[in-house]
């Protein structure tokens, strides 16, 4: 008698609530075991400060003893959003709103036992980038690194503007380290974001670039 | 205090040995990384006025950050410094093992135990493990536990870092009997 509601997944509405605290539903859904989020202040002269923050969890790849003609859709389609929603409340609980953030980019890296792209569809769909993009209020294709990872590497996630990519000045990475993740059946996806560009950019964009071409090769003063 | 960097750091550790942990440990660390005040000086045979000038600064600057972080009451807690390799172990361990450093940290999380430490002198990025025990009873055994970090440009060899953790509970999944059942 209670295989239907056993069966019919419980509805719950993620869209107006935080996940900070009380989220052990969603945790056991998506096969979580921890989250780390990094923030790194990096003062300025004058007294401002950048700060620079990637949120990351850890969870079981769902795909872990498949084959290269599983199809990925369903569990991506299932897990991708809830990521997206877990990992922007903390980088936004730690940077201050969306309205701080100017510079944005993700990650995904999966244990030695997985596939390239059991990471790929964890962070290269619409399920995750739309839902990213949305929270932290931007317009730009995000930016990425993935692959496989080991425990104990350090990890650098690239970022760039968050409405305008080809800003130069926000072009930045961040680094961290994991010291016990991804396992060798586990996927680490990381959402990435800065309050500005990197500390003292000076040099330049495309709009105050000369034009520059291999000409240049021909008068090399040495 | 002046300072080149801040790192914040929490963890949420929600499953541990396969099962859930409830409820989910968190553990916080704030470090920060500064010019070491007697960089340039040679052998210096007095500490002290260094000491002064930065020891309680760093802990009143670290402790609240801390407990803001972990955002949950404290259970357990620790402390790092690492060095620069052009300075001494001297120079990290003189900043935090005075109680000018760690009052701040007893008295913001009502603590009453001296708080575990890791003084090393290492490259930028270098790998470091922090050592907590439980806050009020350094003899409880289920709150032993140390969290790795790594801050991957710091600390330059003039520089040094200061770290505080702090912890919600115990370790995940913390089975093993008492110290008092085998006295």
């Amino acid at each position: 008698m209670t295989t239907t509601s056993e069966t019919s997944p419980r509805i719950i509405d993620l869209s107006n609530r935080s996940t900070l605290s009380n989220y052990s539903e969603i945790a056991a859904a998506i096969g979580l075991r921890k989250f780390s989020t990094y923030c790194e202040e990096l003062p300025l002269n004058g007294g401002a400060s950048t700060l620079r923050a990637t949120s990351t969890a850890v969870i079981s790849n769902p795909w872990a003893g498949s084959d290269t003609t599983a199809d990925l859709a369903p569990e991506a389609e299932r897990i991708a959003p809830l990521l997206a929603k877990l990992l922007t409340d903390r980088l936004l609980e730690v940077l201050g709103g969306a309205e701080q953030v100017e510079a944005f980019g993700k990650a995904a890296l999966v244990g030695v036992e997985g596939e390239t792209e059991h990471a790929g569809a964890m962070i290269h769909t619409p399920y995750f980038g739309n839902l990213m993009r949305e929270a932290l209020d931007g317009t730009s294709i995000l930016c990425f690194a993935d692959g496989h990872g080991q425990p104990g590497e350090k990890l650098r996630i690239p970022m760039w503007h968050k409405t305008a990519p080809a800003t130069r000045s926000h072009y930045q990475t961040i680094e961290i380290f994991l010291s016990d993740a991804p396992a060798a059946g586990e996927i680490a996806i990381v959402a990435a974001a800065s309050t500005g560009p990197r500390p003292f950019a000076r040099i330049g964009d495309r709009l105050t670039d000369k034009p520059i071409t291999s000409e240049i090769l021909k008068e090399i003063a040495l | 205090m002046k300072y080149r960097k801040l790192v914040t750091i929490v963890e949420e550790i929600v499953r541990e040995g396969g099962r859930d942990v409830d409820p989910v440990a968190r553990v916080a660390i704030v470090a920060a990384v500064f010019d070491n005040p007697w960089a340039g000086e040679g052998f210096v045979e007095d500490l002290t006025e260094g000491i002064d000038s930065v020891a309680s600064d760093l802990g009143a600057l670290l402790a609240p950050r801390v407990l803001e972080a972990l955002g949950e009451p404290l259970e357990a807690y620790g402390k790092a410094t690492i060095v620069g390799l052009d300075g001494e172990i001297e120079h990290g361990s003189a900043l935090i093992h005075t109680l000018k450093f760690g009052n701040h940290f007893r008295d913001a999380a009502q603590a009453t135990t001296l708080l575990p430490a890791v003084e090393k002198r290492g490259p930028a990025g270098v790998h470091f493990d922090i050592p907590l025990k439980h806050f009020t009873d350094a003899t409880i055994r289920s709150h032993h536990q140390s969290v790795e970090i790594s801050i991957p440009d710091a600390p330059h060899a003039g520089e040094i870092i200061v770290a505080l953790a702090g912890a919600t509970r115990g370790r995940p999944q913390q089975r093993l009997a008492a110290l008092s059942t085998e006295q």
